[in-house]
This record gives structure tokens, sequence and C-alpha cells, in this order.
């Protein structure tokens, strides 16, 4: 038996949190419902997000950096004009998630505090150097994306924080993309990559997906490999050092050994889509 | 146990309804023990078959992963709802020439999912209702028949 409450404000809500030890907070309930219905959480209160307007909507602000309200559901931001260039891969991913129908609930506060590490949002927000703002009994933080997951489904987040919105860098002319491996359309990644190249087309930004804790980023190797996009063997020392970083496991959707191998494959094949090599006469 | 029971008010199919459901419950749940609307099925209870798919506020969700109490103030639409709908009217035909029901349990959620497909785009390609057609499971792997129904419908409405 799970009550459920609807408050109206961010601080309302983690009053109820604190006030009740068996409560957690409910984003779109395409996970944590599917599980409850599953009984592998029992909750005594759901915290129910939805009627709190600051959590809503997709803004930008005067510096051009964008804020995406955490409540808001994949399908908007698989159709979010706002995301273009350089933010383009978020959208892409966005797109990705599950299907037309489970998209139209799920949300990407929801999917980020979940961190499941073969999901779309996670390696998307990392390549785009995401920022988390967080409220919580001890008030409001931002955090790096890049120090958000700890362990396997362990965050940053602590008792009684929710996430209320993703903040993005304002995008630039640069082209981006997310791909993922998957058994089946709309399943969770076996591998996924997403990838952003710099303004000038010199160098790149990655992240890896499903393959260890939380998306794999080398900012060091990424910098190594400036100037040299088309050199196979700097690009192929690059998916190296993210293949050495990777801790991945044997699951249904493939094996540890498996994703080690599609990392420098996803590599490759997102850069040939982003900046397709000259043919040489 | 006693099963505490909660009343909450909504619309469905049009109608303003008042229902005491167990606190928690799903939609699913609440529309299928506290309404007898049938035609949003218990599948996987876990949003992946589609079974239970319906409108709130016109949108397709999954009922098994909607709360009921978030449907407070909404209008909910089943099956049951869309009688004198044209599109609906027309896709369900096509599903019975083309022999798109086979055990009919996921034929309800295929329908809502393709009606909302055809709203979006009234003149798919057979890859688009691939996409959009593939969160919802038919064990009887009937798949081809329901892609036909579906196109079928879309050209006839298109007309």
């Amino acid at each position: 038996m799970t009550e459920v409450l609807s408050p109206l404000t961010v601080d309302d809500a983690i009053a109820l949190l604190v006030e009740h030890d068996e409560a957690m907070p409910l984003a779109g309930g395409a996970t944590l419902i599917a599980m409850r219905n599953a009984s592998l959480v029992e909750p005594s209160h759901l915290v129910s997000l939805d009627r709190i307007a600051e959590l809503r909507g997709i803004d930008r602000t005067a510096d051009g950096t964008i804020r995406i309200g955490a409540m808001t559901r994949h399908c908007d931001t698989a159709a979010c004009a706002e995301l273009t260039g350089s933010l383009h891969v978020l959208r892409r991913a966005a797109g990705m998630i599950a299907n037309r129908v489970v998209r139209n609930m799920g949300t990407m506060g929801g999917a980020v505090a979940n961190a499941d590490p073969a999901a779309d949002y996670l390696p998307a927000l990392a390549c785009c150097d995401a920022t988390l703002e967080i409220a919580g009994p001890e008030g409001r933080r931002s955090l790096s994306i890049h120090d958000y997951v700890d362990d396997w489904y362990e965050t940053a987040l602590g008792e009684g924080e929710i996430i209320t919105a993703i903040m993005l860098p304002a995008p630039v002319e640069a082209p981006s993309a997310y791909r993922k491996i998957a058994r089946v359309s709309g399943d969770y990644a076996t591998a996924s990559c997403a990838m952003a190249l710099d303004p000038d087309g010199q160098g790149l930004r990655v992240a890896i997906g499903a393959c260890g804790p939380g998306p794999l980023r080398d900012r060091a190797g990424e910098d190594a490999l400036r100037g040299k996009l088309h050199d196979p063997a700097a690009l192929a020392e690059f998916a190296g050092r993210l293949v050495a970083l990777a801790d991945p496991v044997d699951d249904v959707r493939g094996s540890a050994e498996y994703r080690l191998r599609l990392i420098p494959r996803l590599v490759a094949s997102v850069l040939s889509e982003l900046a397709p090599q000259k043919e040489t006469a | 146990m006693m099963v505490k029971k909660v009343l909450h008010s909504l619309t469905l199919n049009g109608e303003e309804v008042q229902v005491a459901t167990a606190a928690g419950a799903t939609l699913l749940q609440t529309l299928r023990e506290d309404l007898r609307i049938l035609s949003s099925k218990r599948g996987c209870n876990q949003g992946v078959c589609g079974a239970c798919t319906v409108l709130v506020d016109g949108t397709p969700v999954r009922a098994c992963l909607t709360l009921t109490a978030r449907c407070e103030g909404h209008a909910v639409q089943t099956m049951e709802g869309m009688d004198g709908d044209r599109v609906m009217a027309t896709l369900q035909r096509h599903m019975v020439q083309s022999g798109g029901v086979q055990c009919g349990f996921c034929t309800g959620g295929v329908l809502i999912s393709a009606r909302d497909l055809l709203e979006a785009d009234p003149t798919p390609s057979r890859e688009a209702v691939k996409t959009a057609l593939s969160g919802n499971i038919c064990r009887c792997t009937g798949y081809r028949t329901i892609v036909d129904a579906v196109c079928g419908a879309a050209e006839e409405l298109s007309q």
C-alpha cells in the first residue's frame, strides 16, 4: 500500500521526503512504478513531482545556457528545437529511449536520478558537460555530471535530495550525434556513444555508455587527439584509452568482452558520420 | 488486510466519474477492478508490452505505469470511449479485414498507438508504422497483418 502525495513546491516535496522514512520521489514513473509493480521497491509514500511548476519546461537563459526542468518528458526533449549543434546529441538520445508511448511518460530528471548505466541520457549529458541542479534538506547545489555517478546505480544524490533541472552550456555550431547498439529498437544499450565535434572541426568530445557504472569520458585523451581526428594511429590510441577505462559487465545484452570490442567501432563509426574523411585522389 | 481506498475524480471517456480505489493504485488497476473497463489489458505490468495503453489528456501512456492519483482532474480515454471516432473505426475495420486480430490481447493497445501515429502522421511509411508500434508486443507474432491493417487504414483515410 502506497500513499501518493502531490506537493506544489520543491520545498514541500523535500519536507515530505524527510518526514517519511520510506518515501520515494516519483518523476514520470516509467521505471519506479514498474519496480513497485514487481515488488522490487515498496515505498510507504510516493512524493509525486508532477504538480511542481519549477520542474517543468525547457528555457534558454540570458547567457544562452539551456535549462531543462527535471520533469521534462523524453518526447519533449526529442522535439526541442533549442537543442541544436553541439546539443543535438541530447535530442538524438531522447528520441532513442524505449518507444513512443514510454517517451510520453519518462522524464530526464527521473532517468538521471535512476542512473541506469545502460540508459541513454548519461553519456549524452557527459558529452555536453551538463550540470545538475539539486535541491535537498541542506539547500540547493550544482554538480557537474562528471562528479555524479559514484558506482553502479549509486550517485551523489543524498537522502531527501531531488534533481530540479539539468543545465547545458549554450549550444555552439558543431555537429554532434548519439548512437547505440541495442538488441532491438528501444532496448537499453549494449554500448552507446555520444560525440560532439569542436566548432573548428579539429577536436571532439566523446562519452561511452553501458561500459561501466557511469559514462566514460577521457578528457586528456581528447586533448591529445586534437588535430589528429583522421590519423588512424592517434584514433586507435584514443579508443584504446577508452577501452582501458571501461569496466563492463556480462549481462543479457552482451558479454563484457563484446562491449569492449564495440567501443573502438562505435567511436570510429560516429566520427565518420560527423566528420567524413575526404577522399584522396 | 484492509485495503485503504482513496476517492479520485477524473473524466473517463467524456464523463465525470468519482472512483474509490486502493491507495497508490495504478490506472490499470482502477480501470479494470473498480471501473470495469476491460479493454486495457494487464500483460507485463512493467510498461513493456503495451497491452494496457490508454490516452490521458489525448496522449497515449501505459496505464500500468500511471498512478490513478495523478489522473485526478485529467481526461482518460479508453477503447470503450472511441465509438464514433472515424480514424479508430477505419483502423478496426482494416484490422478485421487483414486478419490483424488473433488472440486479441494486444489489439486495444495496438489500436490506440496506431491511432496516435495517424493523428501525427496521416501518411506514414511502412517503416514508420513498425517504429510507432515497436512498443506493442503481439505474442501471436501477427505483426505483418497488423502493419498491413494500419497502412491500409492510412491509405483509405488519406484519400
